[in-house]
C-alpha cells in the first residue's frame, strides 16, 4: 500500500511541475476576452403594465400583487379613485435559463391568464457582441364573467384571447434602458362587425435610473388598427411610474389610463383618456422566493 | 414545483391547440336580424347608396345639403368614404355624433349592420 502511494506521488510530481508552468503562462498572457452579458436591463419582469425582457432565473418564484384604482377625476367622494380597486395576482416561475412561465387572475373581466416567456438573445459585449436582448412572450387569457345572456348558445372559445409579443430591449448606459415590443393580440370574440378580432400594436418602454434603488419608467403602446371604426372609443395606453427596489421586493408605483393589467386588456380595451383625466393610480409589488438554489 | 409548472405549461399548450382561434363577433354570432336581411353581398352601389338615398339624401344630397343638411353631403362615394366613422356614430346614436335621421326613428338593425359590414370591408367603391 505504501509502495503504491509512493509510486502515485512519483507520478504526481512531474505533472505538478507542468501545471506550475501552465500557471505561469496564464499569468503572463493577457486574459482571454469573455462574453459580458448585460444584466438588469429592467428591474422587474414588467416595465409597468407590459412585460419587459427580464425573466425569473431558474428556481425563483415571483409572487406579484398589482392594483389599479379608479380614475383620479372621479373626485373627492371616491377619494380620487382609491375607493375602487382592481387587482391582479400572479405566480411566475423561472424553469430554465431561457424559459419562464406564469399564471394569474385579475379582477378585470374576472380573467385567468397564463404566459410563457422565452429568452431568445441576450445583449452582450466582449467576445460576442449582441446589441439587443430579445424575448418572446406568448399569453392566453380566459375571462370568467357570467354570460350576459344565458338563453343563447355560449361558447367557451368566446372567453379566450391570445397575445404574442416580441420584446426587444437595449441597455444603452448603466442608467438608461429602452424597449420596443411589436405585439399581436387575437380576440376570439368582439362586440360588433366593426371591431377587429386581430389587433396590431407597437409598445415602447424605457427606464431611467435616478438613484441606486429608484428608477423612472414610462411605457406606451401604439395600436395600428384605426380606432375611429370601433364600437367603443379606445385610447392608446400610456403609463408613467417609478420602480423602487428594496432587497427581495420591487415596488412599481404608476399613473396609467388603463385599468387592465394584461396585454389583451390594456391594448385595445383602454377606455380612459389622459386628456380627460381618466388616470388610474396603481402599483405592482413583486416578492421573489428562491425555491431552488 | 418544477413538475407543477411543467404540467401547467402542458395544460396551457393543450388548451391553446384544442380551443384555437375564432373570428367571431356578437352581431354575427347572435344575430337579432330578421332572416330577410341579406348580409352576403354588401356593395356600395347595391346596398349602401340606396339606403342613403332612402334615409339621408332628403337633407344630405348635393343639392340641398347646404340649406338643410349642415353642408354634409352624402350623395357621392368620396363624400361618404371620408365620413364613415361619423355616419356610423350618427346612425347608431352612440352620443358622439348628432343622432340621425333627424325627426325620425333610428334606422333598422339590418341597415346599420350592412353599413358596418361595408365599412369593415374597407368601404370599397363597388
Amino acid at each position: 500500500m505504501r509502495r503504491l502511494s509512493l509510486a502515485f506521488l512519483f507520478f504526481l510530481i512531474p505533472s505538478g511541475i507542468f501545471a506550475q508552468d501552465d500557471l505561469m503562462d496564464l499569468l503572463n498572457q493577457n486574459s482571454d476576452p469573455e462574453i459580458n452579458y448585460t444584466t438588469a436591463t429592467f428591474k422587474s419582469t414588467r416595465v409597468l403594465n407590459g412585460h419587459s425582457i427580464e425573466k425569473m432565473p431558474p428556481g425563483q418564484l415571483d409572487f406579484r400583487i398589482s392594483h389599479r384604482f379608479g380614475t383620479i377625476n372621479s373626485g373627492a367622494y371616491e377619494f380620487f379613485g382609491l375607493d375602487q380597486s382592481n387587482v391582479h395576482f400572479s405566480l411566475e416561475y423561472g424553469i430554465l435559463n431561457w424559459l419562464m412561465v406564469g399564471v394569474g387572475r385579475g379582477t378585470y373581466e374576472k380573467t385567468f391568464d397564463g404566459f410563457a416567456k422565452f429568452t431568445l438573445l441576450r445583449q452582450s459585449s466582449g467576445l460576442k457582441v449582441m446589441p439587443v436582448s430579445v424575448s418572446f412572450l406568448s399569453t392566453i387569457a380566459a375571462t370568467s364573467v357570467r354570460w350576459s345572456d344565458t338563453s343563447r348558445t355560449n361558447y367557451f372559445s368566446s372567453r379566450l384571447s391570445y397575445v404574442n409579443q416580441l420584446l426587444i430591449a437595449r441597455k444603452i448606459s448603466p442608467s438608461i434602458s429602452i424597449q420596443l415590443a411589436p405585439t399581436f393580440v387575437h380576440r376570439n370574440i368582439v362586440a360588433t362587425e366593426l371591431d377587429p378580432n386581430d389587433l396590431y400594436a407597437l409598445g415602447a418602454g424605457g427606464r431611467l435610473k435616478l438613484t441606486k434603488r429608484i428608477s423612472l419608467n414610462a411605457e406606451y403602446y401604439y395600436m395600428f388598427n384605426p380606432k375611429s371604426y370601433m364600437s367603443q372609443q379606445v385610447y392608446n395606453p400610456l403609463s408613467v411610474g417609478i420602480d423602487i427596489e428594496t432587497g427581495g421586493h420591487v415596488f412599481q408605483l404608476m399613473f396609467t389610463n388603463s385599468l387592465a393589467m394584461i396585454e389583451k386588456g390594456f391594448i385595445g380595451e383602454t377606455t380612459g383618456s389622459w386628456g380627460k383625466g381618466d388616470i388610474h393610480f396603481g402599483f405592482n409589488i413583486s416578492r421573489v422566493f428562491t425555491l431552488k438554489k | 414545483m418544477k413538475r407543477l409548472f411543467l404540467s401547467i405549461v402542458t395544460f396551457v399548450t393543450i388548451l391553446s391547440f384544442t380551443a384555437s382561434c375564432y373570428y367571431d363577433n356578437e352581431e354575427a354570432l347572435y344575430p337579432s336580424l330578421s332572416s330577410s336581411c341579406d348580409t352576403t353581398t354588401v356593395t356600395f352601389s347595391g346596398k349602401i347608396a340606396p339606403m342613403l338615398a332612402n334615409s339621408c339624401l332628403s337633407c344630405h344630397s348635393n343639392a340641398v345639403a347646404a340649406a338643410a343638411g349642415n353642408n354634409i353631403r352624402l350623395q357621392d362615394y368620396a363624400d361618404v368614404f371620408s365620413k364613415t366613422a361619423a355616419i356610423a356614430g350618427s346612425i347608431k346614436h352612440t352620443g358622439t355624433y348628432s343622432p340621425m335621421p333627424k325627426n325620425g326613428g333610428q334606422l333598422n338593425d339590418c341597415s346599420i349592420t350592412l353599413f358596418d359590414i361595408w365599412v369593415r370591408a374597407g368601404a370599397p367603391n363597388n
